[in-house]
C-alpha cells in the first residue's frame, strides 16, 4: 500500500487557486489524473479576489513553463514593485516596502546596521531612498532587473486583472490535460474512516479521488467537513472585513497603502479596497469612505475571519489559500501562501494513502509559514502609531511570542533572527520596521569597523547612482505598452 | 570612532585551549574597539586537543580572521579533508564515505537520492554510492584539489576541511590574539567573586591572589566548567541515554599508509575508533561506552588497530554526552566543553566553539550584559547542540550489528521523536526534514542513512516516468565524468607538499 502511486486528485473551486492548483500538479507530475470541479470561487475568498500579488507568482509560472508573454502581457497584467505606506506612524514621512535590496553592504554587516548608526548621527536621509526598486517604484518607472545597473537585482509581483490571469491559468490547464467538471457542490460524502469519499454535486453526480484539494475559499467545503479547528489571529490582525471596488484604472507600479483611523485603504488602479475592523465601522460608513476615496462603488463587503488551520492537510483532503488561511490582504500573501502550499504539495507528494509523518510534515512548514507571514503583518499593527482606539489597541496587544522576538531584537540592535520558512526578506523587514520608526537602541558592534565618513561617501554615492540612473528606466506605462506591441509584431 | 578606553566592555576568558584562543582571536580581531581581552590560563592543566578533524565551516572563521591558507597548514601540519569514512557501522565490512559534497550533479528538479532509491529496490546492480559524489571519487582516489569556484562543473560540488594538531592550532591563534592586544595572564583560578545582588561574575580570583575583573566572563575551562557549571551551578542536560559513549583512549603513530584526504571512523565493539592523519604523525583513539568495555580492554584494542609505530603512550579522557540547559547566564558564557560535549564522530567540537563565538560577535552585549542577547544566543546555540545530537544518534542505531552488546544496545534504543519522524519520512518516502538553518544538511543525512543501509521504500513518483535504463546509462556518463576528473587531480600527499608542508625540524 505503501508502494502505490497517487493516481487521482481532485481540486475544488473554479477560481485562481483552483486553477493554479490543478494547473501545477497536472503539469508538473504528469502521471497524475487531474480533476477540478470548477464550481464558482466564494466572493469571500481573498486569494481568488486580490489583484495585488507577491514576486513569488512570477516564479510559479515560470516552473509551470509559462512564461511573460502569456502569464503577464497577455493575460492584461501590470508590475508591482511594492506598496506606499502612509499615515501608520503619526509624524513620519510615508515608506516603500520594495522587493528589493536596501542598500549594499559594506564591512560584515547588513546594510541596515551602518543606516541606524547614520540616523543616530543625524545624517540618514529616509531608507527607502537606498532602494533602488522603491526609487523606480516611487517615480513610477519599472523595468526587469538589469545587470550592470543599480537596478540590478529587484524583484517584482504583478497587478493581476483577476477575470482574465484565471482564464489564463484555465485555459493552460486543459491544454496539459486537467478535466474540467462544471457544477456546483452540493455536499461532500465519507467513508468508513471518516475520509472523503466523493464530493457530490447539486445535480446529483458524485466524484471520487486518491487525493482532495479544497480550493473553495473560506467555507472550505471539503476540509471542513472533516473539522473545524483554527487558530484565531484576531487579536494581532485587527480587519474583519473587506471591501474591494473594482476601478479598472491603468495598474500602478507602487501599489498605496494608507491609514484610516478604523483600518486601511489601498489602491492599485486595477482595484481600489478598505479592510477594516467591523467593531470600528460600520459597513454602510465604510462603503461611503471607499467611495468618497475613489469614485467607484464597491461591492459587498467580504468577511475575513483572521486565523488558519493548524491541520491545513487531514486525511485525504488539504486545503489550500482561504479554506486553509483568512488573513487580511495587507503585504498582499493570499494568493501567495496558497501558491506555496502547491508547491510544497508537489515536491513531497504522498502516496495513493498518505503516511502520516509526511501530513505532519507538510502541516509544520505550512503552519510555520503561515504564522510568520502573521507576524510581519501584525508587526505593521504592532509597530504603527496612531492615535485612534483600534490602533491604540492593536500596538498594545501582546505580540505572538516569535513576533516578539523578533521585536526585541530588533528593537535591542537591530538584529532580525532567523525564522525557518520565512516568506519575507530581512530587508522587507526592515524597510517596515524602519519606515514606521522603529528604531534599534543601539548600534550593532561591528558597524565601527567601517569609519563614519567612508559609510556616509559610501552612502551618499549609492543615492547619487540610483538618481542617475533613474532617467534611464521606462515608466511603467512605457514599459507596459513596449511589451504588447513586441507581442503583436 | 575608538571608543575610550574604560567604556570598552573588560572580558575575561578562563581557559586557554583551542576554545579560549579562538575566542581570543576572533574578538580582538573582529570588536577591537569594543573589548578588551584578558585571557587566563594555567600550564599546569593540559589541554584536550587530541588532533583534530574540522568541518568546511573553519574556512570562514579563518577567512575572516584574515589567516592564510597555506601558512596557517603549514603551521598545524595539517592535511586536506574531504569527508568521513565509516567502516563496519552497518555491518562489519562496509564502508562509506560521508563527503563534504552533493550525490549526483546536484542540481535537478528531484534530489539525485530519489533516483538511487528506486533503482536499489527495484534490483538494480549499482555500483558503490562513493562513485557519484564527486567528493567521494576524489578522496578514495586520494588526491585533492580545491573546488571550482563556481557549483555547475563536477568539480564545484564540493567543500572541505582540515585535519590539524590542535595542540599546535591554539599557540597559532594565541599569536594572533596577542598581536591584536590580547593578554594573556598565567595562573589558575582559586575563586569566582559574584554580584550579591545581581549574582553576575565580577572577577575570577587566582591562586597568587591576583583578582581579575570582568563584564564579561567567557568559559572555555573545559570540562571542568568552572565558571558556568561550578561557580553558577547551571545544570547539565544529559543524553548518555542515546549517546553512551564515556571515554576515549588516545594514542598518536607514526604515519605508515597513504596520508587520507579524509577522516576515518572504525566501528569498534563497544563504540569506535578515530583515524586523523596530519603530515607528521596519524591520532587514533577509542571512544567507548565504560558500561560495555573496561579501559584495560579498550586500550588494549587501540593498540592492537593502529597502523604505525605508536608516538605516545595511550591517553584516556572521560566525558559525558549532553549541554547545560544553557550556555550564556547571567554575564558568563560558555564556549567549547564548558558547554557541552558530543563525541567527535562527525568532527563538531571546532565547529561548535566556531559558531558560539560567531554568534557571541553578532550578539555583542554591552555594560551590564543584557536578557536579550543572551537569550538569543541560547536559542541558537540550543538549536545546533540538538540537530547535532540527532544526526549522531543516526549513525548508532542505524545499524543492523548485533555482535555485541553495545550494538544491541544502540540499536534497539528508543530515540527522539524528532529523530524517529525523521527516519520514518525517510523510510518510507525517501523525503528530508527540510531545514535551512543547522550544520548537516540534505547530503549529509542521505550519506549516513543509505550508507547505513536504510533504503527507502518509496521515492518521488514524479521519476517514474523515466525508464530504467536511461537511468543506469545516466549513471554510467556521470561517474565516467567524475572518473576522468579526478584522474587529472593532484595526489593528496604531492599537492599538500607543494602547497603548505610543514617546516621540517632543523
Amino acid at each position: 500500500m505503501l508502494r502505490e502511486r497517487l493516481g487521482h486528485v481532485l481540486v475544488a473551486g473554479g477560481g485562481t487557486t483552483g486553477w493554479c492548483a490543478a494547473a501545477a500538479l497536472k503539469r508538473r507530475a504528469p502521471f497524475l489524473d487531474v480533476t477540478i470541479l470548477s464550481c464558482a470561487p466564494s466572493r469571500h475568498a481573498l486569494a481568488d479576489r486580490i489583484a495585488c500579488t507577491l514576486p513569488s507568482l512570477i516564479g510559479f509560472q515560470e516552473d509551470l513553463g509559462i512564461g511573460a508573454a502569456d502569464g503577464i502581457v497577455r493575460a492584461g497584467s501590470g508590475y508591482r514593485l511594492g506598496t506606499l505606506f502612509t499615515g501608520w506612524a503619526n509624524g513620519i514621512p510615508d515608506y516603500v516596502h520594495a522587493y528589493g535590496r536596501y542598500g549594499a553592504a559594506f564591512g560584515a554587516t547588513a546594510f541596515h546596521h551602518h543606516w541606524v548608526r547614520a540616523a543616530q548621527d543625524g545624517s540618514a536621509v529616509p531608507f527607502d531612498r537606498h532602494s533602488p526598486a522603491a526609487a523606480m517604484a516611487r517615480a513610477g518607472r519599472f523595468a526587469p532587473p538589469k545587470p550592470g545597473t543599480p537596478f540590478a537585482d529587484h524583484e517584482f509581483g504583478l497587478a493581476i486583472d483577476v477575470a482574465r490571469h484565471a482564464s489564463m491559468m484555465r485555459a493552460f490547464a486543459l491544454h496539459v490535460g486537467v478535466r474540467e467538471i462544471p457544477g456546483e457542490i452540493g455536499g461532500v460524502t465519507l467513508d468508513a474512516d471518516g475520509a472523503i469519499a466523493t464530493v457530490d454535486l447539486t445535480d446529483g453526480t458524485a466524484f471520487g479521488a486518491d487525493l482532495f484539494i479544497d480550493a473553495t475559499g473560506p467555507e472550505a467545503r471539503l476540509r471542513g467537513v472533516l473539522g473545524d479547528d483554527r487558530d484565531d489571529w484576531s487579536a494581532w490582525l485587527p480587519c474583519d472585513r473587506v471591501l474591494i471596488a473594482e476601478t479598472n484604472d491603468e495598474p500602478m507600479v507602487l501599489t498605496t497603502v494608507t491609514a484610516h483611523e478604523a483600518g486601511w485603504r489601498w489602491a492599485s488602479g486595477v482595484q481600489s479596497g478598505f479592510a477594516y475592523a467591523s467593531t470600528a465601522i460600520s459597513d454602510g460608513k465604510a462603503a461611503r469612505v471607499l467611495r468618497n476615496a475613489t469614485g467607484a462603488t464597491p461591492d459587498e463587503p467580504i468577511r475575513v475571519r483572521p486565523g488558519t488551520r493548524p491541520q491545513s492537510w487531514r486525511g485525504n483532503c488539504i486545503a489550500i489559500g482561504d479554506a486553509a488561511t483568512e488573513i487580511e490582504p495587507l503585504e498582499w500573501c493570499n494568493l501567495h501562501l496558497a501558491l506555496s502550499a502547491i508547491d510544497r504539495l508537489i515536491a513531497m507528494l504522498p502516496g495513493r494513502v498518505p503516511v502520516p509523518v509526511e501530513v505532519v510534515e507538510f502541516n509544520r512548514q505550512t503552519l510555520a509559514e503561515a504564522e510568520r507571514v502573521r507576524d510581519f503583518l501584525a508587526m505593521h499593527y504592532h509597530t504603527a502609531r496612531r492615535d485612534d482606539p483600534l490602533w491604540r489597541a492593536t500596538a498594545a496587544a501582546e505580540a505572538p511570542a516569535s513576533l516578539a522576538h523578533t521585536l526585541a531584537q530588533f528593537a535591542e540592535r537591530g538584529r532580525l533572527p532567523f525564522f525557518e520558512e520565512e516568506t519575507f526578506a530581512r530587508d522587507s523587514w526592515a524597510a517596515v520596521l524602519i519606515g514606521q520608526g522603529f528604531l534599534p537602541r543601539r548600534v550593532d558592534p561591528l558597524v565601527s569597523a567601517v569609519p563614519v565618513a567612508a559609510t556616509r561617501a559610501a552612502m551618499a554615492r549609492q543615492v547619487a547612482a540610483i538618481a542617475a540612473a533613474l532617467p534611464h528606466v521606462p515608466t511603467h506605462a512605457a514599459y507596459r505598452a513596449d511589451q504588447k506591441r513586441h507581442l503583436t509584431r | 570612532m575608538p571608543v575610550a578606553a574604560e567604556s570598552k566592555l573588560r572580558v575575561v576568558i578562563v581557559g586557554g585551549g583551542t576554545a579560549g584562543w579562538m575566542t581570543a582571536a576572533a574578538l580582538t580581531r573582529l570588536l577591537p574597539d569594543h573589548c578588551s581581552v584578558r585571557l587566563v590560563e594555567s600550564e599546569a592543566i593540559g589541554v584536550v586537543g587530541v588532533g583534530e578533524a574540522t568541518l568546511p565551516h573553519i574556512r570562514a572563521f579563518n577567512e575572516r580572521l584574515g589567516i592564510d591558507e597555506a601558512e596557517f597548514m603549514a603551521r598545524t601540519r595539517a592535511t586536506f579533508k574531504l569527508g568521513i569514512e565509516f567502516r563496519d557501522w552497518n555491518r562489519i565490512g562496509d564502508s562509506y564515505i560521508h563527503p563534504f559534497g552533493t550525490f549526483g550533479r546536484g542540481s535537478g528538479a528531484v534530489d539525485f537520492h530519489h533516483y538511487w532509491a528506486r533503482l536499489l529496490r527495484e534490483g538494480a546492480a549499482l555500483p558503490s554510492l562513493d562513485t557519484v559524489s564527486y567528493a567521494c571519487a576524489l578522496a578514495r582516489s586520494g588526491k585533492f584539489d580545491h573546488p571550482a569556484s563556481d557549483r555547475t562543473p563536477l568539480s564545484g560540488t564540493f567543500g572541505y576541511a582540515y585535519q590539524f594538531d590542535a595542540l599546535l592550532f591554539a599557540p597559532y591563534l594565541r599569536e594572533l590574539a596577542e598581536q591584536g592586544g590580547a593578554r594573556r595572564t598565567e595562573g589558575t583560578i582559586a575563586n569566582v567573586e559574584r554580584d550579591a545582588e545581581s549574582g553576575d561574575i565580577t572577577a575570577v580570583v587566582l591562586e597568587s591572589g591576583e583578582r581579575v575583573a570582568g563584564d564579561l566572563l567567557v568559559d572555555c575551562s573545559g570540562f571542568r566548567s568552572l565558571l558556568l557549571g561550578s561557580a553558577l551551578d547551571e545544570p547539565f542536560v544529559d543524553w548518555s541515554q542515546w549517546l553512551p559513549t564515556d571515554r576515549a583512549v588516545a594514542m598518536p603513530c607514526r604515519t605508515c599508509t597513504a596520508v587520507t584526504p579524509y577522516t576515518s571512523a572504525i566501528a569498534m565493539p563497544a563504540g569506535w575508533r578515530w583515524r586523523i592523519p596530519l603530515q607528521h604523525r596519524t591520532g587514533n583513539g577509542y571512544v567507548y561506552a565504560s558500561a560495555f568495555v573496561s579501559d584495560e580492554e579498550a586500550r588494549r584494542a587501540l593498540e592492537t588497530a593502529v597502523e604505525g609505530e605508536p608516538l605516545a603512550e595511550p591517553r584516556m579522557l572521560r566525558f559525558k554526552a549532553g549541554r547545560r540547559r544553557r550556555s550564556w547566564v547571567g554575564n558568563c558564557v560558555a564556549i567549547g566543553l564548558a558547554s557541552g560535549f558530543l563525541e567527535p564522530l562527525e568532527s563538531t567540537s571546532i565547529y561548535l566553539v566556531q559558531q558560539a563565538i560567531t554568534t557571541l560577535i553578532e550578539l555583542f552585549p554591552e555594560r551590564p550584559v543584557g536578557a536579550s542577547d543572551r537569550d538569543e544566543f541560547n536559542r541558537i546555540i540550543d538549536l545546533e547542540y540538538d540537530r547535532i545530537r540527532d544526526f549522531l544518534i543516526l549513525h548508532y542505531h542505524a545499524t543492523t550489528r548485533d555482535d555485541s552488546p553495545f550494538w544491541d544496545h544502540v540499536r534497539t534504543m528508543t530515540v527522539p521523536d524528532s529523530l524517529s519522524e525523521k527516519l520514518e519520512l525517510w523510510r518510507t518516502r525517501g523525503r528530508l526534514v527540510k531545514y535551512r538553518e543547522g550544520v548537516f544538511l540534505d547530503p549529509s543525512w542521505v550519506a549516513v542513512y543509505l550508507g547505513q543501509g536504510i533504503v527507502p521504500e518509496g521515492w518521488d513518483p514524479r521519476i517514474d516516468t523515466v525508464a530504467p535504463d536511461a537511468l543506469l546509462r545516466g549513471l554510467e556518463t556521470l561517474r565516467a565524468e567524475i572518473d576522468s576528473d579526478v584522474a587529472r587531480r593532484p595526489d593528496h600527499r604531492s599537492f599538500i607538499e607543494r602547497y603548505c608542508a610543514m617546516a621540517q625540524a632543523a
